[in-house]
């Protein structure tokens, strides 16, 4: 009986929960929420201080991929021939078929040098059978916006960063405890 | 000349009479619309989520758009069914559901045919809609058709004598039948603060009359694929779905004007069609409330709550009001009075409702105790 009266308030309750948050996204109207780990097809990123792809065509990724997805050449890096790049090699071609893709994030793990990122894009369904092969140019437009939107900063520069901080921390401490000596 | 000026008359008449039932059979079309484009509103935002929203502006075309669906769709007419019994099912449940909305007052004197026997024509007119359930199920000529035509209409008559009961009583009270009559009498103190227990009866009870959650079992999808409606598809059972949302309005109507008072209301005369209308929406949204908050009874926990609960509190109802005019006490020990009913019977529901939980602890209990005797032993 009392819990028949505590259910109707609580829809009442809902009710104007309902009228002012409902918790309905109206999708192609309004775009998906994406939190900032959200893994998204993967994405070529872009050095911006020598402006050229953090990728040099090394291969690792694609030996990695489940499903073997991608494809890709390198070729000599004329920047670094002008001595502008430290990187020998640069990529060529690079080529992903977003329909065999998992998503699985393996070839963001393996790569050695930052330049493959899992983007925020997810809507990339075409009409046409090779819509989802995608070549070096949009996979470096994707990366690029990836990189805008979410303020991305190398993996390496970042353990770089943080083993820097580790290490000051610790000649503090080592500095502070030797203050403690010489002051007893 | 006298002759033809006589007919002259009466063709008028008619002809009013005609044109007010077109109006009623119009306005109340659109209103039933309306209200199955606002119960999915309501129980879209009690459920957190939208309702409609794509067809047409706030999704205010979707009544359109099913009834376009609904009689489009291929109109199936069972082989081995009784095709006259078949299709006269559905024109009686309806022509029963419009008939009742004839003496329903929306304002003073706003009536298409104000009866003296108001309340007994539409008591009647309610039973009629079930022999139009029982020809359903029956001209399925489906075997789960015919059981659940058999059972909503146990349903339904079970339902009838609680209402009837609280009918007479309000009509005891007000000491007439006329519809007009009992709200007029309403003028100071409205039958709902005089007679509490009434309106909880007559809500309940009307409730499981037409057919809605949590007394939906014999017609619920989910249950019994549509019970005496099973073989009904496309524009047949499009009218049986707009006999339910007419009974329904019927049943906030009658609600309103038996208890609430109907048109009365501050303000001036003219404003009583509005504050009539303002309280058969407050009550048909707590219909559409009751219906997103409770889950369905199963028929035979429907059955024994009206045999064992209403029925007894019709009786109880109609023995206080009558206590009440006999002995010429003043209202409120009425009202007190149902209110005591009303505690009682929920207490002794209470307790019946709690029983497999204390049952429960009981049993834990002992197998404790039995436990530690065990062990002890051991």
């Amino acid at each position: 009986m009392l819990n028949t009266v505590k259910g109707l308030m609580l829809t009442l309750a809902s009710t104007f929960k309902g009228l002012r948050h409902p918790v309905t996204q109206q999708y192609p109207t309004v775009p998906t929420p994406v939190k900032p780990r959200f893994m998204g097809f993967p994405a070529l990123t872009w050095d911006d201080d020598t402006p050229e792809p953090f990728c040099t065509g090394c291969m690792v990724c694609i030996r990695h991929c489940p499903t073997q997805c991608m494809s890709a050449t390198m070729k000599d890096n004329p920047l670094n021939e002008e001595g502008k790049s430290s990187r020998k090699k640069i990529i060529d071609f690079f080529e992903i078929n977003l329909n065999r893709c998992i998503l699985c994030g393996i070839c963001v793990e393996v790569c050695n040098f930052d330049a493959i990122v899992m983007s925020h894009e997810h809507e990339m369904s075409t009409s046409d059978r090779n819509g989802g092969r995608v070549d070096l140019p949009a996979l470096l437009q994707i990366g690029r916006k990836y990189q805008a939107e979410t303020g991305w900063i190398p993996p390496s520069v970042l353990e770089k960063q943080r083993k820097e901080a580790a290490a000051a921390q610790q000649r503090q401490e080592v500095a502070a405890a030797e203050s403690g000596d010489d002051s007893q | 000349m006298a002759a033809f000026t006589l007919l002259a008359v009466g063709l008028i008449d008619v002809a009013w009479i005609v044109a007010s039932l077109l109006a009623m059979f119009v306005g109340l079309s659109i209103v039933v619309l309306a209200l199955t484009w606002l119960e999915r509103k309501v129980l879209g935002r009690l459920q957190l989520r939208l309702g409609p929203t794509r067809t047409g502006p706030m999704g205010l075309m979707q009544p359109i758009a099913d009834a376009i669906k609904l009689i489009l769709k291929e109109d199936i007419l069972p082989s081995a069914s009784d095709k006259v019994i078949f299709w006269v099912a559905p024109v009686i449940v309806v022509v029963s559901a419009f008939m009742i909305w004839v003496t329903i007052p929306a304002g003073p004197g706003l009536v298409i045919q104000n009866l003296d026997l108001g309340l007994f024509y539409i008591t009647a007119f309610a039973v009629v809609g079930i022999l139009g359930l029982v020809l359903a199920g029956w001209g399925s000529a489906n075997k789960y058709g015919i059981l659940g035509g058999l059972r909503a209409a146990a349903q339904l008559i079970s339902y009838e004598i609680p209402i009837i009961l609280v009918v007479v009583a309000v009509a005891m009270l007000a000491q007439s039948l006329d519809l007009q009559v009992i709200v007029e009498h309403q003028n100071p103190v409205l039958h709902v603060v005089v007679l509490p227990l009434g309106m909880v009866i007559f809500f309940i009870a009307g409730l499981a009359e037409v057919g809605r959650t949590p007394f939906d079992i014999y017609h619920a999808e989910s249950e019994v694929v549509g019970g005496p409606f099973v073989e009904y598809s496309g524009a047949h059972w499009a009218v049986f779905f707009l006999a339910e949302y007419i009974n329904t309005f019927a049943i906030a109507a009658l609600a309103s004007i038996l208890f609430l008072g109907g048109w009365l209301g501050p303000g001036p005369a003219w404003l009583g069609v509005v504050w009539f209308l303002l309280k058969v929406f407050a009550l048909v949204l707590v219909v559409f409330w009751v219906r997103g908050t409770l889950p369905r009874l199963r028929i035979d926990q429907l059955m024994a709550f009206a045999w064992k609960v209403m029925v007894p509190l019709g009786f109880y109802t109609i023995i206080i009001t009558a206590v009440y005019l006999f002995y010429d006490w003043p209202a409120w020990t009425l009202t007190l009075m149902s209110l005591a009913g009303l505690s009682v019977v929920g207490y002794l529901i209470y307790r019946r409702v709690m029983a497999p939980v204390k049952l429960v602890k009981e049993i834990k209990a002992r197998q404790a105790q039995q436990l530690a005797q065990r062990q002890r032993a051991q």
